[in-house]
Protein backbone atom coordinates (compact mmCIF):
# COMPACT_ATOMS: atom_id res chain seq x y z
CA UNK A 1 0.00 0.00 0.00
CA UNK A 2 2.40 2.18 1.10
CA UNK A 3 4.77 1.45 -1.60
CA UNK A 4 1.79 2.68 -4.27
CA UNK A 5 1.14 5.86 -2.66
CA UNK A 6 4.84 6.44 -2.71
CA UNK A 7 4.38 4.89 -7.10
CA UNK A 8 1.89 7.37 -6.98
CA UNK A 9 3.50 10.27 -5.80
CA UNK A 10 6.41 10.10 -7.85
CA UNK A 11 4.54 9.91 -10.81
CA UNK A 12 2.82 13.29 -9.65
CA UNK A 13 5.87 14.36 -8.84
CA UNK A 14 7.94 13.58 -12.34
CA UNK A 15 5.42 15.84 -14.08
CA UNK A 16 5.59 18.96 -11.53
CA UNK A 17 9.33 19.13 -12.33
CA UNK A 18 9.51 18.76 -15.73
CA UNK A 19 7.04 22.25 -15.73
CA UNK A 20 6.87 24.46 -13.14
CA UNK A 21 4.52 27.22 -15.15
CA UNK A 22 1.12 27.18 -14.27
CA UNK A 23 -0.51 29.87 -16.72
CA UNK A 24 -4.00 30.71 -16.02
CA UNK A 25 -4.42 32.07 -19.70
CA UNK A 26 -2.35 32.74 -22.64
CA UNK A 27 -4.04 36.22 -22.42
CA UNK A 28 -3.28 36.56 -18.99
CA UNK A 29 -1.85 40.56 -18.99
CA UNK A 30 1.15 39.24 -16.24
CA UNK A 31 2.42 36.00 -14.40
CA UNK A 32 4.18 35.83 -11.19
CA UNK A 33 7.59 36.70 -12.31
CA UNK A 34 6.71 39.51 -15.35
CA UNK A 35 9.25 42.38 -14.90
CA UNK A 36 7.42 45.46 -14.64
CA UNK A 37 7.80 48.89 -15.66
CA UNK A 38 11.53 48.06 -18.53
CA UNK A 39 11.72 51.09 -20.21
CA UNK A 40 11.86 53.47 -17.33
CA UNK A 41 13.78 51.19 -15.37
CA UNK A 42 16.33 50.86 -18.63
CA UNK A 43 16.38 54.85 -19.17
CA UNK A 44 17.17 55.01 -15.43
CA UNK A 45 19.90 52.91 -16.38
CA UNK A 46 21.00 54.58 -19.13
CA UNK A 47 21.11 57.98 -17.73
CA UNK A 48 23.16 56.58 -14.99
CA UNK A 49 25.92 55.36 -17.56
CA UNK A 50 28.82 57.22 -18.44
CA UNK A 51 29.84 57.46 -22.13
CA UNK A 52 31.67 59.83 -24.27
CA UNK A 53 29.93 62.96 -26.34
CA UNK A 54 28.64 60.40 -28.98
CA UNK A 55 25.67 59.13 -28.82
CA UNK A 56 25.40 55.90 -30.45
CA UNK A 57 22.72 53.66 -31.04
CA UNK A 58 20.65 50.66 -32.45
CA UNK A 59 17.52 50.98 -34.34
CA UNK A 60 15.69 47.68 -34.69
CA UNK A 61 12.34 46.00 -34.85
CA UNK A 62 9.93 43.40 -35.25
CA UNK A 63 11.34 40.65 -32.89
CA UNK A 64 8.01 39.35 -33.22
CA UNK A 65 8.33 35.19 -33.17
CA UNK A 66 11.96 35.37 -34.09
CA UNK A 67 13.84 34.60 -31.20
CA UNK A 68 16.69 32.67 -32.66
CA UNK A 69 17.40 35.91 -34.85
CA UNK A 70 16.85 38.24 -31.36
CA UNK A 71 19.47 35.87 -29.78
CA UNK A 72 21.97 36.49 -33.24
CA UNK A 73 21.27 40.60 -33.02
CA UNK A 74 21.36 40.66 -29.03
CA UNK A 75 24.95 38.88 -29.71
CA UNK A 76 26.12 41.35 -32.40
CA UNK A 77 24.75 44.03 -30.69
CA UNK A 78 27.59 42.92 -27.59
CA UNK A 79 30.27 42.12 -29.56
CA UNK A 80 30.25 46.04 -30.91
CA UNK A 81 32.05 48.99 -29.22
CA UNK A 82 30.57 52.33 -27.90
CA UNK A 83 26.74 51.27 -28.24
CA UNK A 84 24.69 53.31 -25.57
CA UNK A 85 21.65 51.69 -25.89
CA UNK A 86 18.64 50.15 -28.53
CA UNK A 87 15.43 50.75 -29.66
CA UNK A 88 12.83 47.65 -30.37
CA UNK A 89 10.67 49.75 -32.31
CA UNK A 90 7.47 47.93 -31.89
CA UNK A 91 5.93 44.37 -32.51
CA UNK A 92 7.82 43.21 -29.95
CA UNK A 93 5.13 40.04 -29.59
CA UNK A 94 3.26 38.97 -32.85
CA UNK A 95 -0.19 37.60 -31.15
CA UNK A 96 0.06 40.20 -28.01
CA UNK A 97 0.85 37.74 -25.62
CA UNK A 98 2.59 38.23 -22.66
CA UNK A 99 4.78 35.14 -22.84
CA UNK A 100 5.97 36.44 -25.94
CA UNK A 101 6.96 39.52 -24.34
CA UNK A 102 8.80 38.00 -21.52
CA UNK A 103 10.81 35.47 -24.02
CA UNK A 104 11.63 38.83 -26.12
CA UNK A 105 13.06 39.83 -22.79
CA UNK A 106 15.04 36.99 -21.41
CA UNK A 107 17.02 37.59 -24.62
CA UNK A 108 16.90 41.47 -24.57
CA UNK A 109 18.04 41.63 -21.33
CA UNK A 110 21.22 40.04 -21.82
CA UNK A 111 22.38 43.08 -23.40
CA UNK A 112 25.29 44.90 -21.91
CA UNK A 113 23.17 47.67 -22.77
CA UNK A 114 19.79 49.09 -22.17
CA UNK A 115 16.97 48.23 -24.65
CA UNK A 116 13.69 50.34 -25.07
CA UNK A 117 10.96 49.13 -26.60
CA UNK A 118 8.12 51.20 -28.23
CA UNK A 119 4.95 49.54 -29.42
CA UNK A 120 3.88 48.10 -32.32
CA UNK A 121 0.73 46.97 -34.08
CA UNK A 122 0.74 43.69 -32.87
CA UNK A 123 1.59 44.17 -28.98
CA UNK A 124 -2.13 45.96 -29.11
CA UNK A 125 -3.94 42.71 -29.82
CA UNK A 126 -5.69 40.71 -27.83
CA UNK A 127 -4.59 41.23 -24.08
CA UNK A 128 -1.33 42.90 -25.35
CA UNK A 129 -2.10 46.58 -24.50
CA UNK A 130 -2.76 45.80 -21.17
CA UNK A 131 0.69 43.49 -21.00
CA UNK A 132 2.68 45.85 -22.80
CA UNK A 133 1.49 48.82 -20.21
CA UNK A 134 2.13 46.67 -17.37
CA UNK A 135 5.75 45.41 -18.81
CA UNK A 136 7.33 47.63 -20.35
CA UNK A 137 4.82 51.13 -19.86
CA UNK A 138 3.79 54.03 -21.49
CA UNK A 139 3.30 54.30 -25.56
CA UNK A 140 3.70 57.84 -25.78
CA UNK A 141 7.07 58.77 -23.67
CA UNK A 142 10.15 60.76 -23.81
CA UNK A 143 13.19 60.99 -22.11
CA UNK A 144 16.93 63.58 -22.50
CA UNK A 145 19.78 61.52 -22.76
CA UNK A 146 23.01 64.19 -23.24
CA UNK A 147 21.05 67.22 -24.42
CA UNK A 148 18.71 64.95 -26.94
CA UNK A 149 15.30 64.38 -26.68
CA UNK A 150 13.90 61.24 -27.68
CA UNK A 151 10.31 60.99 -28.41
CA UNK A 152 9.00 57.37 -28.47
CA UNK A 153 5.28 57.45 -29.62
CA UNK A 154 2.26 55.21 -30.71
CA UNK A 155 1.57 55.28 -34.56
CA UNK A 156 -0.72 51.87 -34.45
CA UNK A 157 -3.72 53.86 -35.80
CA UNK A 158 -5.28 50.60 -37.89
CA UNK A 159 -5.69 49.17 -34.31
CA UNK A 160 -7.81 51.89 -32.97
CA UNK A 161 -9.74 51.99 -36.28
CA UNK A 162 -8.13 55.41 -37.44
CA UNK A 163 -10.61 56.80 -34.85
CA UNK A 164 -8.46 60.16 -34.81
CA UNK A 165 -6.51 59.21 -31.47
CA UNK A 166 -3.42 57.92 -32.94
CA UNK A 167 -0.88 59.56 -33.36
CA UNK A 168 -1.55 61.53 -30.41
CA UNK A 169 -1.02 64.90 -32.06
CA UNK A 170 -1.73 67.08 -28.92
CA UNK A 171 0.87 65.14 -26.95
CA UNK A 172 3.50 65.15 -29.82
CA UNK A 173 3.08 69.18 -29.87
CA UNK A 174 4.01 69.41 -26.57
CA UNK A 175 6.92 66.89 -26.52
CA UNK A 176 8.46 68.84 -29.50
CA UNK A 177 8.19 72.26 -28.47
CA UNK A 178 11.25 74.07 -27.39
CA UNK A 179 12.89 72.84 -24.11
CA UNK A 180 15.50 74.35 -21.94
CA UNK A 181 18.51 71.85 -21.84
CA UNK A 182 17.17 70.40 -25.02
CA UNK A 183 19.68 70.51 -28.24
CA UNK A 184 18.07 67.90 -30.55
CA UNK A 185 14.74 65.71 -31.17
CA UNK A 186 14.73 62.59 -32.09
CA UNK A 187 11.73 60.61 -32.36
CA UNK A 188 10.36 56.93 -32.59
CA UNK A 189 7.40 54.58 -33.66
CA UNK A 190 6.58 51.59 -34.98
CA UNK A 191 4.62 52.48 -38.35
CA UNK A 192 5.98 55.07 -40.60
CA UNK A 193 3.61 57.78 -42.26
CA UNK A 194 2.30 57.11 -45.52
CA UNK A 195 2.24 53.43 -44.64
CA UNK A 196 -1.57 52.01 -44.96
CA UNK A 197 -1.89 51.36 -41.17
CA UNK A 198 -0.84 54.79 -40.51
CA UNK A 199 -3.62 57.38 -40.00
CA UNK A 200 -2.71 59.10 -43.23
CA UNK A 201 -5.71 61.36 -42.76
CA UNK A 202 -3.41 63.58 -40.48
CA UNK A 203 -0.16 62.44 -42.34
CA UNK A 204 0.79 66.29 -43.29
CA UNK A 205 0.51 67.93 -39.78
CA UNK A 206 1.82 64.70 -38.18
CA UNK A 207 5.43 65.34 -40.35
CA UNK A 208 4.61 69.31 -39.86
CA UNK A 209 4.71 68.70 -35.85
CA UNK A 210 7.99 66.25 -36.13
CA UNK A 211 9.96 68.60 -38.73
CA UNK A 212 8.68 71.55 -36.77
CA UNK A 213 10.61 70.93 -33.50
CA UNK A 214 13.96 73.43 -32.90
CA UNK A 215 15.72 71.18 -34.10
CA UNK A 216 14.49 67.53 -35.29
CA UNK A 217 17.33 65.29 -36.57
CA UNK A 218 15.28 62.08 -37.48
CA UNK A 219 12.45 60.68 -37.35
CA UNK A 220 12.83 56.47 -36.88
CA UNK A 221 10.36 53.67 -37.46
CA UNK A 222 10.13 49.68 -38.22
CA UNK A 223 7.13 47.97 -39.40
CA UNK A 224 7.52 47.56 -43.16
CA UNK A 225 10.15 44.86 -42.74
CA UNK A 226 12.39 46.61 -45.10
CA UNK A 227 14.55 49.20 -45.02
CA UNK A 228 13.58 52.75 -45.87
CA UNK A 229 14.63 56.29 -45.96
CA UNK A 230 12.64 59.17 -46.86
CA UNK A 231 12.23 63.25 -46.44
CA UNK A 232 8.77 64.35 -46.09
CA UNK A 233 7.81 67.83 -46.18
CA UNK A 234 10.15 70.77 -46.95
CA UNK A 235 12.69 69.59 -44.98
CA UNK A 236 15.96 68.08 -44.77
CA UNK A 237 14.87 65.56 -41.83
CA UNK A 238 15.50 61.54 -42.37
CA UNK A 239 12.71 59.15 -41.77
CA UNK A 240 14.61 56.09 -41.37
CA UNK A 241 12.72 52.84 -41.52
CA UNK A 242 14.71 49.74 -40.31
CA UNK A 243 14.27 46.50 -41.73
CA UNK A 244 12.77 43.98 -39.16
CA UNK A 245 15.16 41.25 -37.08
CA UNK A 246 14.00 38.65 -39.28
CA UNK A 247 16.39 39.63 -42.14
CA UNK A 248 19.19 39.90 -39.52
CA UNK A 249 19.29 43.63 -39.91
CA UNK A 250 19.55 47.08 -37.70
CA UNK A 251 20.27 50.38 -38.50
CA UNK A 252 22.80 51.80 -36.05
CA UNK A 253 22.49 55.69 -35.84
CA UNK A 254 25.17 58.45 -34.40
CA UNK A 255 24.43 61.44 -32.80
CA UNK A 256 27.79 63.48 -33.29
CA UNK A 257 28.81 67.41 -32.88
CA UNK A 258 24.66 67.67 -33.05
CA UNK A 259 25.07 65.77 -36.71
CA UNK A 260 23.06 62.43 -37.33
CA UNK A 261 24.45 59.85 -39.51
CA UNK A 262 23.49 55.99 -39.66
CA UNK A 263 24.37 52.99 -41.16
CA UNK A 264 23.16 50.09 -41.67
CA UNK A 265 24.69 46.75 -40.17
CA UNK A 266 23.78 43.32 -41.33
CA UNK A 267 24.83 40.14 -39.00
CA UNK B 1 -28.80 29.90 -58.08
CA UNK B 2 -28.24 32.25 -55.39
CA UNK B 3 -31.60 30.64 -53.20
CA UNK B 4 -30.19 26.82 -53.18
CA UNK B 5 -28.19 27.05 -49.83
CA UNK B 6 -31.16 28.68 -48.34
CA UNK B 7 -33.52 25.70 -49.77
CA UNK B 8 -30.93 23.14 -48.61
CA UNK B 9 -30.67 24.22 -45.03
CA UNK B 10 -34.40 24.46 -44.89
CA UNK B 11 -34.54 21.23 -45.51
CA UNK B 12 -32.14 19.71 -43.33
CA UNK B 13 -34.11 21.56 -40.32
CA UNK B 14 -36.97 19.87 -41.51
CA UNK B 15 -35.68 16.97 -41.44
CA UNK B 16 -34.31 17.17 -37.71
CA UNK B 17 -37.78 18.57 -36.31
CA UNK B 18 -39.04 15.47 -37.81
CA UNK B 19 -37.10 13.34 -36.31
CA UNK B 20 -37.57 14.57 -32.69
CA UNK B 21 -41.10 14.91 -33.34
CA UNK B 22 -41.07 10.95 -34.89
CA UNK B 23 -38.70 9.35 -32.36
CA UNK B 24 -39.96 7.99 -29.30
CA UNK B 25 -39.79 9.20 -25.71
CA UNK B 26 -38.07 6.65 -24.88
CA UNK B 27 -35.20 8.13 -27.06
CA UNK B 28 -35.41 11.78 -26.04
CA UNK B 29 -35.10 10.61 -21.97
CA UNK B 30 -32.41 8.67 -22.99
CA UNK B 31 -30.87 11.99 -25.21
CA UNK B 32 -31.55 13.83 -21.70
CA UNK B 33 -29.87 11.59 -19.07
CA UNK B 34 -26.69 11.52 -21.90
CA UNK B 35 -26.37 15.52 -21.07
CA UNK B 36 -26.06 14.74 -16.99
CA UNK B 37 -22.66 14.67 -16.44
CA UNK B 38 -20.79 12.03 -14.74
CA UNK B 39 -18.14 14.03 -13.09
CA UNK B 40 -17.76 17.53 -11.47
CA UNK B 41 -14.50 19.00 -12.62
CA UNK B 42 -12.32 21.60 -10.45
CA UNK B 43 -9.08 22.84 -11.96
CA UNK B 44 -6.22 25.32 -11.06
CA UNK B 45 -4.60 26.87 -14.08
CA UNK B 46 -4.03 25.08 -17.42
CA UNK B 47 -4.77 27.90 -19.53
CA UNK B 48 -8.36 28.35 -18.68
CA UNK B 49 -8.83 30.28 -15.85
CA UNK B 50 -7.40 30.55 -12.60
CA UNK B 51 -10.06 28.51 -11.67
CA UNK B 52 -12.34 26.69 -13.78
CA UNK B 53 -15.08 24.37 -12.91
CA UNK B 54 -17.01 22.04 -15.56
CA UNK B 55 -18.81 19.06 -16.22
CA UNK B 56 -17.04 15.43 -16.93
CA UNK B 57 -18.86 12.98 -19.31
CA UNK B 58 -17.23 9.57 -20.00
CA UNK B 59 -17.38 8.78 -23.74
CA UNK B 60 -16.94 5.49 -25.91
CA UNK B 61 -18.24 2.09 -25.22
CA UNK B 62 -15.25 1.81 -22.62
CA UNK B 63 -15.23 4.67 -20.84
CA UNK B 64 -11.85 5.93 -22.05
CA UNK B 65 -13.31 9.49 -23.79
CA UNK B 66 -13.57 12.33 -21.66
CA UNK B 67 -15.43 15.48 -22.81
CA UNK B 68 -15.07 18.16 -20.13
CA UNK B 69 -16.71 21.49 -20.33
CA UNK B 70 -15.17 24.18 -18.34
CA UNK B 71 -15.74 27.89 -17.04
CA UNK B 72 -12.76 29.28 -15.84
CA UNK B 73 -12.39 32.88 -14.57
CA UNK B 74 -8.77 34.79 -13.95
CA UNK B 75 -9.14 37.95 -11.59
CA UNK B 76 -7.89 41.23 -11.93
CA UNK B 77 -4.97 40.50 -9.53
CA UNK B 78 -4.21 37.10 -11.51
CA UNK B 79 -3.91 39.23 -14.77
CA UNK B 80 -7.62 38.85 -15.86
CA UNK B 81 -10.27 40.06 -15.23
CA UNK B 82 -10.60 37.35 -18.05
CA UNK B 83 -13.25 34.58 -18.94
CA UNK B 84 -13.12 31.17 -20.67
CA UNK B 85 -15.13 28.64 -21.74
CA UNK B 86 -13.61 25.20 -22.48
CA UNK B 87 -14.26 22.68 -24.13
CA UNK B 88 -11.84 19.32 -23.34
CA UNK B 89 -11.35 16.36 -24.98
CA UNK B 90 -8.74 13.40 -23.70
CA UNK B 91 -8.29 9.92 -24.13
CA UNK B 92 -6.81 7.28 -21.55
CA UNK B 93 -4.63 4.62 -23.80
CA UNK B 94 -3.55 3.22 -20.86
CA UNK B 95 -4.06 2.53 -17.39
CA UNK B 96 -2.48 1.11 -14.48
CA UNK B 97 -4.66 -0.72 -11.66
CA UNK B 98 -3.07 -0.52 -7.99
CA UNK B 99 -5.75 -3.27 -6.55
CA UNK B 100 -9.11 -2.19 -5.99
CA UNK B 101 -8.45 1.81 -4.50
CA UNK B 102 -6.83 3.31 -7.54
CA UNK B 103 -6.44 3.44 -10.60
CA UNK B 104 -3.52 5.29 -12.40
CA UNK B 105 -3.80 7.04 -16.23
CA UNK B 106 -0.38 7.75 -16.97
CA UNK B 107 -1.04 9.73 -19.95
CA UNK B 108 -3.40 10.67 -21.77
CA UNK B 109 -3.26 12.84 -24.77
CA UNK B 110 -5.64 15.57 -25.79
CA UNK B 111 -7.35 18.54 -27.13
CA UNK B 112 -8.85 21.77 -26.59
CA UNK B 113 -10.25 25.11 -27.17
CA UNK B 114 -10.51 27.90 -25.20
CA UNK B 115 -12.85 30.90 -25.80
CA UNK B 116 -11.86 33.97 -24.55
CA UNK B 117 -14.81 36.61 -24.03
CA UNK B 118 -14.21 40.59 -23.99
CA UNK B 119 -15.01 42.99 -27.09
CA UNK B 120 -10.62 42.49 -27.07
CA UNK B 121 -11.02 39.34 -28.38
CA UNK B 122 -11.96 38.84 -31.89
CA UNK B 123 -13.53 35.78 -32.86
CA UNK B 124 -13.62 37.30 -36.75
CA UNK B 125 -11.10 40.14 -36.88
CA UNK B 126 -13.40 43.49 -37.77
CA UNK B 127 -13.95 43.60 -41.64
CA UNK B 128 -13.91 47.27 -41.63
CA UNK B 129 -10.42 47.40 -39.60
CA UNK B 130 -8.57 44.80 -41.43
CA UNK B 131 -8.33 42.98 -44.67
CA UNK B 132 -8.42 39.72 -44.62
CA UNK B 133 -5.93 37.92 -43.74
CA UNK B 134 -4.10 40.85 -42.15
CA UNK B 135 -3.66 38.68 -38.76
CA UNK B 136 -4.09 35.01 -39.72
CA UNK B 137 -5.27 33.94 -36.24
CA UNK B 138 -8.07 34.38 -33.72
CA UNK B 139 -7.45 35.87 -30.52
CA UNK B 140 -10.77 34.69 -28.90
CA UNK B 141 -10.47 30.94 -30.25
CA UNK B 142 -7.39 29.08 -29.01
CA UNK B 143 -7.26 25.47 -30.05
CA UNK B 144 -5.26 23.51 -27.50
CA UNK B 145 -2.66 20.13 -27.53
CA UNK B 146 -2.80 18.53 -24.26
CA UNK B 147 -1.36 15.66 -22.38
CA UNK B 148 -2.75 14.71 -18.37
CA UNK B 149 -1.94 12.64 -16.18
CA UNK B 150 -4.74 10.92 -13.79
CA UNK B 151 -4.99 9.04 -10.12
CA UNK B 152 -8.59 8.02 -9.74
CA UNK B 153 -9.15 6.63 -6.29
CA UNK B 154 -12.39 4.68 -6.01
CA UNK B 155 -14.63 6.08 -3.74
CA UNK B 156 -15.76 2.62 -2.11
CA UNK B 157 -12.31 2.30 -0.63
CA UNK B 158 -11.56 5.88 0.14
CA UNK B 159 -14.25 7.71 0.79
CA UNK B 160 -16.80 5.24 1.67
CA UNK B 161 -19.61 7.16 0.29
CA UNK B 162 -22.54 5.82 -1.15
CA UNK B 163 -23.18 9.24 -3.79
CA UNK B 164 -19.24 9.71 -4.49
CA UNK B 165 -17.89 6.90 -6.89
CA UNK B 166 -14.32 8.51 -7.33
CA UNK B 167 -12.40 10.99 -7.12
CA UNK B 168 -9.43 11.89 -9.31
CA UNK B 169 -6.57 14.20 -9.28
CA UNK B 170 -4.74 15.08 -12.38
CA UNK B 171 -2.44 17.07 -13.73
CA UNK B 172 -2.78 18.57 -17.30
CA UNK B 173 0.04 20.35 -19.65
CA UNK B 174 -0.76 21.86 -22.51
CA UNK B 175 0.24 24.16 -25.64
CA UNK B 176 -1.61 26.42 -27.82
CA UNK B 177 -1.08 26.66 -31.80
CA UNK B 178 0.62 29.72 -31.19
CA UNK B 179 3.54 28.98 -28.69
CA UNK B 180 3.60 25.80 -31.04
CA UNK B 181 4.26 27.86 -34.48
CA UNK B 182 6.66 30.14 -31.88
CA UNK B 183 8.71 26.90 -30.90
CA UNK B 184 8.71 25.12 -34.06
CA UNK B 185 10.37 28.37 -35.98
CA UNK B 186 12.76 29.15 -33.70
CA UNK B 187 14.07 25.25 -33.52
CA UNK B 188 16.27 25.09 -30.11
CA UNK B 189 15.84 28.59 -28.94
CA UNK B 190 12.86 27.62 -27.24
CA UNK B 191 12.55 24.81 -25.27
CA UNK B 192 8.87 21.96 -24.68
CA UNK B 193 9.08 23.89 -20.91
CA UNK B 194 8.86 26.90 -22.40
CA UNK B 195 5.78 25.84 -24.71
CA UNK B 196 4.06 23.45 -22.30
CA UNK B 197 1.80 24.76 -19.35
CA UNK B 198 0.57 23.38 -16.38
CA UNK B 199 -2.92 22.95 -14.88
CA UNK B 200 -4.16 20.98 -12.03
CA UNK B 201 -7.42 19.23 -10.96
CA UNK B 202 -9.45 17.44 -9.55
CA UNK B 203 -12.57 15.25 -10.94
CA UNK B 204 -15.59 13.95 -8.85
CA UNK B 205 -17.47 11.14 -10.26
CA UNK B 206 -21.13 10.18 -9.17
Amino acid sequence: MVKNIICVLLVLALFFVACNELEYSPNQAFDNDTPRDLNNKNIKRLLETEGDDTIRFVLSGDSQREYSNSKALVSAVNKMKGIDFLFLAGDISDFGLVQEMEWIDDIFSRLQVPYIGVIGNHDMVANGERAYRRMFGDFNFSFIYKGVKFVCHNTNSREKAFDGTIPNLPWLKEQMSYEEGVNAYVTVAHVPPGNEDFDNSVKDEYIDVLNSSPNTLAALYAHTHREDLFYPGAGKIPYIVTDAIEHRQFVLVEISNGKLTFETIRY
Amino acid sequence: MENLPLKRSGIKIWVIVALFLTSPAKLSAQFFDALVPGEVVVQHAGSIGFFSVGAGYRVFKNKRGNVDMNYGFVPASKGGPLHILSAKFAYRPFEIRIKDWATIYPANPGAFVSYHFGKEFDFYWDKSQYEKGYYWWSSAIRPHLSLSNEVKLHGKKIVRGEKIKSITLYSEFNTNELYLVSFFQNHGDLSMRDVFKLGIGVRVGF
